[in-house]
């Protein structure tokens, strides 16, 4: 099998690209992808500071080596959820690929911001974990965004994970979430523009890429992850994919160029949280401030 | 016999079929993994050789 680029020994046929790759013209087209995607979408400009949530997995530390490697000045965020076992191993993972490197990385404590871990706050809320995760993680992000003046918020969402989720909004026409399903959401206040600049690279092409260019990823799920309905939505997708190559990009694709059909049900109207003057939808205190308080009652009970 | 170890699991497969035939045989969607040897990847359409041991990475991650 010989390079589509080059000619040389490939290691790697995307059929969905119609690509047979050789290591160096596999992470060509991933860097290519990613700078594209960043041009297509405006996602960022040369001189703005871009945060990167960071998990230890591949996709966000090969985001975060990608932006720099184009010129980008991104920093990266982990988020320390205190899952037994697993936060101590992807936070070691995200830590040794920042120091090996020199880039600078910040770490935040899910337990000294809410007053408990995520394992928890399970307990005391009752709610879904992986939701409640969302939840506390995109607060945290933002907030931690916010205050350290970046303009940009960077996840490493690839197209896998986006194809599935399109999927799932789709199965419940939720209209508001088709709505904010989108590669680049601009800023407002104190909301960071968030940014999704591996949307066009399978999870194939990050896997690739971290062995080729030796990142020492954390080869591990989350153990919530088990179960997860992303899981089964990725498995149906994957499925699909095996007989009609293809299949992920183009529902991808070509949902970006009906996206603008949807409407959020009502325009939100955003004001500051009493508790903490974050934005929040609701009167009141916003969802973490609430949180908080129930984890603070909880314990003193 | 050709060994493929994934994880803590450990398959065996005849030699003389491509890495593709192989996982197809053992129910592994080909695209779901990276198949490795030392180190470098190794295309789907590669045959192992008898004795040959290959290492699986699921590319799949959860979340
Ligand atoms: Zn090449
Ligand atoms: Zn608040």
């Amino acid at each position: 099998m010989k390079c589509s680029v080059c000619g040389r020994e490939a290691v790697i046929k995307l059929r969905h690209a119609g690509l047979r790759l050789c290591p160096e013209h596999l992470v060509a087209r991933v860097e290519k992808e990613v700078a594209g995607a960043i041009r297509r979408f405006r996602m960022l400009a040369p001189q703005e500071r871009v945060l990167v949530a960071v998990s230890g997995g591949k996709d966000s530390l090969a985001l975060w080596h990608i932006l720099v490697e184009l010129g980008y000045r991104a920093e990266g965020l982990y988020i320390d959820l205190g899952i037994a076992g697993y936060s101590a191993r992807s936070r070691e993972a995200s830590q040794v690929f920042a120091r090996e490197r020199g880039f600078t990385l910040h770490v935040v404590s899910l337990e000294k911001e809410l007053g408990a871990t995520l394992d928890g706050l399970t307990r005391l809320a009752r709610g879904k974990t992986c939701s409640l995760c969302g939840t506390v993680k995109r607060y945290l992000m933002n907030k931690f965004a916010w205050e350290g003046g970046y303009q940009a918020l960077a996840t490493g969402h690839n197209l896998d994970d986006e194809a599935a989720t399109l999927l799932g909004n789709v199965l419940r026409w939720d209209e508001g979430y088709l709505a904010r399903q989108y590669p680049a959401l601009p800023g407002e206040g104190k909301l960071v523009k968030k940014i999704k600049p591996l949307v066009f690279l399978s999870e194939r092409e990050m896997a690739a890429y971290c062995l080729i260019k030796g990142i020492r990823y954390l080869y591990e799920d989350c153990p919530h992850a088990q179960g997860a309905r992303s899981i089964a939505l990725k498995g149906v997708l994957n499925e699909l994919e095996d007989r009609y190559p293809a299949t992920k990009i183009s529902f991808l694709r070509g949902f970006l160029k009906v996206r603008d059909r949807f409407r959020p049900p009502e325009p939100v109207v955003l004001q500051d949280c009493p508790g903490c003057g974050m934005p929040t939808a609701a009167d009141g205190p916003c969802r973490f401030c609430r949180l908080k308080g129930r984890v603070s009652h909880g314990a003193a009970a | 016999m050709v060994i493929l170890k994934r994880k803590e699991q450990v398959y065996t497969v005849e030699a003389g079929k491509t890495l593709e035939q192989a996982l197809r045989e053992l129910g592994i969607l080909p695209e779901t993994v990276l198949a490795i040897k030392d180190g470098r990847i190794v295309p789907l359409s590669h045959r192992p050789a008898d004795g040959e041991e290959l290492e699986l990475v699921d590319v799949i991650s959860g979340g």
